[in-house]
């Protein structure tokens, strides 16, 4: 009987860690996002407002969580259905907690132009950090390249990019191309050279889209 | 000034035997961690994320020894009678309370100042990016968090350690909120609601003044007027609850 107890004792925790892994599965089985579909995995994710409000005075630790957030989304739907619904969402509160923070703006907008063919929503979620951040060089550039690539508004384009040229910061090849947009110079070449400019400057993502789109235009991404 | 200063002394001696200089320890390696491990994922925002990760754990840290340790310190002399000692000699209950918040402040300051260094160094190995304007953001970290202690000092001047920490987290939390309170009583409430928020809006501490690290992490310096308007906001911010704090302690009875 004493051995009985013993074994039992033994074992005991062994079941009980085997219950809880049971349970524990059974609650991520039913937790909500397994039942939504992946589109809206991020449909209750909390707005910038909200977010800013409870961070309690650490809202830029708070936007590099959204960016980490924003990276991790893309990055499985890049491997699964390529499907970015939610990326507006995300990089919009990141743009909200801190507005100075203009790589996940400019990333929100690449991927909403070049990769779901919505550049009228890139277009506007970059006017939106523009008007949180009008000091941002890099983002009255990448309008006046969304302008220029996407809608091949020329006129626009140089605009924004004349605009860049004015803002504290700008690297002297934001007047060049200010000026050949300007010029009208081969459109072909301005859009190349667009691309280039991203191939140099942005993440990995954003290099393999520029390498694909310089290729397409005939050009050499090397 | 000579008992302030031995009461000062003691407390950072006490602060100390607690074994804080581990908190720093863990920090740093966290630190070296986070370096490696987040930058890849941020895609190129490495530096920016491990400077915001590193200011605010240094501040939440700091913010948090200051309201354990200062809560429990005050209440240990009463616990143990170690107060009786203290008051038989001539030393006044003011200057007591001083040389705690001293103690306490400057504990928490060098907390502070160590987590901080440790951030500048990984910027500068991982980064090779000495990033001097941190200093900005640490000297108003260094006021925001002599206004914590002074919280603590003031609660537990009165009330019991469970309680002084809760009140002085709702007051740190309440001050995040304190322009939010005033845009809501002045925005169509009623007046009598409009004169409690505007009341609640001068009381509670307006922590955002020395909230700088979304300059400094987007390397902007402080200017330099924002950080004396800010020490001189402190200081005057911390010797009111300090008075305030001596004149309920002159008034207690000790059992």
């Amino acid at each position: 009987m004493i051995a009985l107890r013993a074994k039992a004792r033994a074992v005991a925790p062994f079941a009980a860690a085997a219950a809880l892994w049971c349970a524990a599965s059974a609650v991520d089985a039913a937790r909500p996002e397994r039942r939504m579909g992946r589109s809206e995995e991020l449909l209750y994710f909390p707005s910038g407002l909200w977010v800013r409000q409870a961070s309690l005075g650490y809202e830029t630790a708070a936007a590099d969580l959204g960016w980490l957030r924003c990276i991790q989304y893309y990055g499985e739907h890049r491997m699964t259905d390529n499907r970015f619904d939610r990326i507006g969402h995300v990089t919009e509160i990141v743009q909200e907690l801190d507005p100075r923070f203009d790589q996940p703006t400019i990333f929100g907008a690449f991927v909403l132009g070049q990769e779901m063919g919505r550049p009228e929503a890139g277009l506007a979620l970059l006017r939106r950090g523009l008007e949180r951040n009008p000091e941002s060089w890099q983002l009255a550039f990448e309008i006046g390249f969304l302008y220029y690539v996407c809608f091949d508004d020329h006129a626009a384009a140089a605009r924004y990019f004349a605009m860049a040229s004015r803002l504290p910061g700008h690297p002297d090849y934001v007047e060049r191309f200010a000026a050949f947009a300007f010029q009208r110079a081969g459109e072909r070449e301005m859009a190349i050279l667009l691309w280039k400019r991203v191939l140099a400057t942005g993440n990995k993502y954003m290099q393999e889209v520029a390498r694909r789109e310089i290729e397409r235009l005939g050009g050499d991404p090397a | 000034m000579r008992p302030v200063l031995a009461i000062a002394r003691n407390t950072i001696r006490e602060a100390l035997r607690e074994r804080i200089a581990l908190v720093a320890v863990v920090f740093g390696l966290a630190m070296v961690i986070a370096s490696q491990v987040l930058a890849p994922l941020a895609l190129g925002e490495g530096k920016k994320i491990v400077t915001d990760f590193g200011l605010a754990g240094s501040s939440l840290l700091a913010t948090m020894l200051a309201v354990t340790l200062g809560t429990s310190l005050l209440h240990k002399e009463l616990e143990r009678r170690t107060i009786y000692s203290v008051m038989a000699k001539p030393v006044r209950r003011t200057e007591f309370l001083i040389g705690k918040f001293l103690g306490l402040w400057s504990t928490g300051a060098a907390l502070l100042a160590v987590t901080t260094l440790m951030v500048l160094a990984v910027l500068t190995v991982a980064y090779r990016d000495p990033s001097w304007i941190l200093a900005g953001s640490l000297a108003l970290t260094l006021v925001e968090i002599g206004i914590v202690t002074a919280f603590v000092v003031f609660f537990s001047s009165f009330t019991t350690p469970g309680l002084a920490a809760f009140f002085t987290v709702t007051s740190l939390v309440a001050g995040h909120f304190a322009e939010d309170l005033l845009y809501f009583g002045t925005h169509g409430a009623a007046p009598a609601l409009e004169i409690a928020t505007t009341a609640a809006y001068w009381v509670l501490p307006h922590l955002t003044v020395f909230n700088a690290r979304g300059l400094v992490v987007h390397g902007t310096p402080v200017p330099p007027e924002r950080i004396l308007f800010a020490v001189a906001y402190g200081l005057l911010y911390m010797g009111a609850l300090l008075t305030a704090a001596s004149a309920i302690f002159e008034r207690r009875e000790f059992r």
